[in-house]
């Protein structure tokens, strides 16, 4: 209970914390410099998630081919459902680490 | 003489009953509270073939169906179950029609808690992980070879019990892999044979390389309470599409080893849309008598003889899933010598038990 209430605590800080730092900074830019630097960190936060896409993606195949080629062909990539009930079969069948489960759903389901 | 648990089998056949009534309705309503396009559906899944063996001039005709059924339940759980079907057909000495029996067992059906990163929990049925082979490779359409190793039947009966398992990384070089369980039946259910052991597995898998190598241990809690123990490795290098593999074991009614490679043939310039598709397959293997003598080893499906023999065989993969074979062997042994031809083809299949959505 107190876990809970601490939780509950923490989210509602950070939460708000972020709404006034957001609030201020708004506040503070002109409205065209916002706009800008807006477009300029949604463009940033795409080009890092794409570079974290791939990079997830070359390890996950690294991954799978280390861990998975052990026993068998490569198989045909099955629909993210169906990929996460097989990659936790073979978790615990073939005793894969936790971080190599990650990846290698995550690259099986690209 | 009266098997001593056979009062309470009707009890117990209603109470495993009850259980696994409980179990598929769990299942079924964890299930239709799941929505999310992420989360895991039920599925079965397995795999059916259909061989021709041939040994010393005496042909059979395998078939196998091999349903595998995996239940996730929420974040943590699975259970999973596989059943084999398996019949074996020859004809009769004298001529005749093709006949022989269908064998049907469960080989396992347990339940898995993720407990945390370095732990899994099993409980119920389940293969006993003493070597990789009985565990990893032993499905048809995994298999590089059809017939099973000599040793196969070392230590390999299934386990009904409970087991801890898992794999982590010690460091970025190296992940440990483990096993440790214990059987604990002999509780007079038809078709469940096991036996009452303890035992663990070990194994250091060093991603770069690509090379496994590990060590198992059981000892048996009834008759003859004897150890046993075996190794194994196996060996992907990067840049060559090989996979060699091989397993020692050694125990009271026999010890012996195989080593195998498989070699597919991608890298090769002429025929490249075919040699992409086909891997070719050599094995040696040996098997010893054990303290235990001939007529024990024979009676636990091991050569009744010291025995050598040699394999090689080429597979075709013709679309996911399904695959050609064909295989050669020549067997060596006091008991006398002969070939082994195997034919045949092999199938994966999977159907989702659910809504999957868009691949």
């Amino acid at each position: 209970m107190k876990t809970h209430r601490h939780r509950t605590l923490s989210v509602v800080l950070l939460l708000g914390s972020l709404g006034l730092a957001s609030f201020l900074f708004a506040a503070a830019a002109p409205d065209g410099k916002a706009r800008k630097d807006s477009v300029q960190d949604s463009i940033h936060t795409a080009l890092v998630q794409v570079t974290d896409s791939d990079s997830m993606r070359v390890q996950g195949e690294q991954r799978f081919h280390a861990n998975c080629g052990r026993c068998h062909a490569t198989p045909q990539k099955f629909p993210p459902r169906v990929m996460a009930t097989v990659i936790r079969h073979m978790r615990v069948r073939a005793t894969i680490t936790d971080a190599d489960m990650r990846l290698i759903l995550s690259y099986m389901t690209q | 003489m009266p098997y001593p648990y056979a009062k309470s089998a009707a009890g117990l056949h209603r109470r495993l009953a009850f259980f696994g009534l409980w179990l598929v309705l769990f299942a079924a309503l964890s299930y239709a509270q799941t929505s999310d396009t992420e989360k895991p559906v039920p599925i079965l899944t397995g795999n059916a073939c259909a061989f021709s063996f041939v040994s010393g001039g005496q042909q059979v005709i395998d078939t196998q169906i091999n349903p595998v059924l995996l239940v996730p339940l929420g974040d943590r759980w699975l259970v999973e179950a596989r059943a084999e079907f398996e019949g074996a057909f020859q004809r009769p000495p004298g001529g005749g029609p093709y006949g022989g029996p269908v064998d049907k067992h469960v080989d396992y059906a347990q339940v898995d808690y993720i407990a945390s990163s370095y732990v899994t929990i099993t409980a119920g049925r389940f293969l006993t992980p003493f070597g990789v082979f009985n565990e990893r490779l032993y499905p048809v359409w995994i298999r590089a070879l059809q017939p099973d190793p000599l040793i196969y039947p070392i230590n390999t009966a299934p386990s009904d019990g409970a087991m801890l398992r898992g794999g982590f990384a010690v460091n970025p070089h190296a992940n440990l892999n483990y096993a440790a369980y214990v059987s604990a039946t002999s509780i007079g259910i038809d078709s469940v044979d096991s036996e009452r052991h303890v035992g663990g597995r070990l194994g250091v898998f060093l991603p770069g390389p690509r090379l496994e190598v590990g060590g198992s241990w059981q000892k048996t809690l009834q008759d003859d309470r004897k150890n046993a123990f075996g190794f194994h490795m196996g060996w992907q290098p990067a840049k060559a599409p090989l996979n060699l593999r091989a397993e020692f074991a050694h125990s009271f009614i026999g010890s012996g080893y195989w080593i195998e490679s498989a070699y597919r043939l991608s890298q090769a310039h002429f025929w490249q849309k075919a040699m992409r598709r086909t891997e070719v397959v050599a094995r040696a293997q040996q098997f010893y008598v054990g303290e235990a003598g001939p007529d024990a080893a024979a009676d636990a499906d091991l050569p009744g003889a010291n025995t050598r023999m040699a394999e090689f065989g080429v597979n075709y993969f013709l679309r996911d899933g399904l695959k050609g074979i064909a295989s050669y062997g020549r067997q060596f042994s006091s008991a006398g010598n002969f070939n082994q031809w195997s034919f045949g083809v092999a199938y994966r299949w999977l159907i989702p038990l659910g809504r999957v959505g868009a691949q």
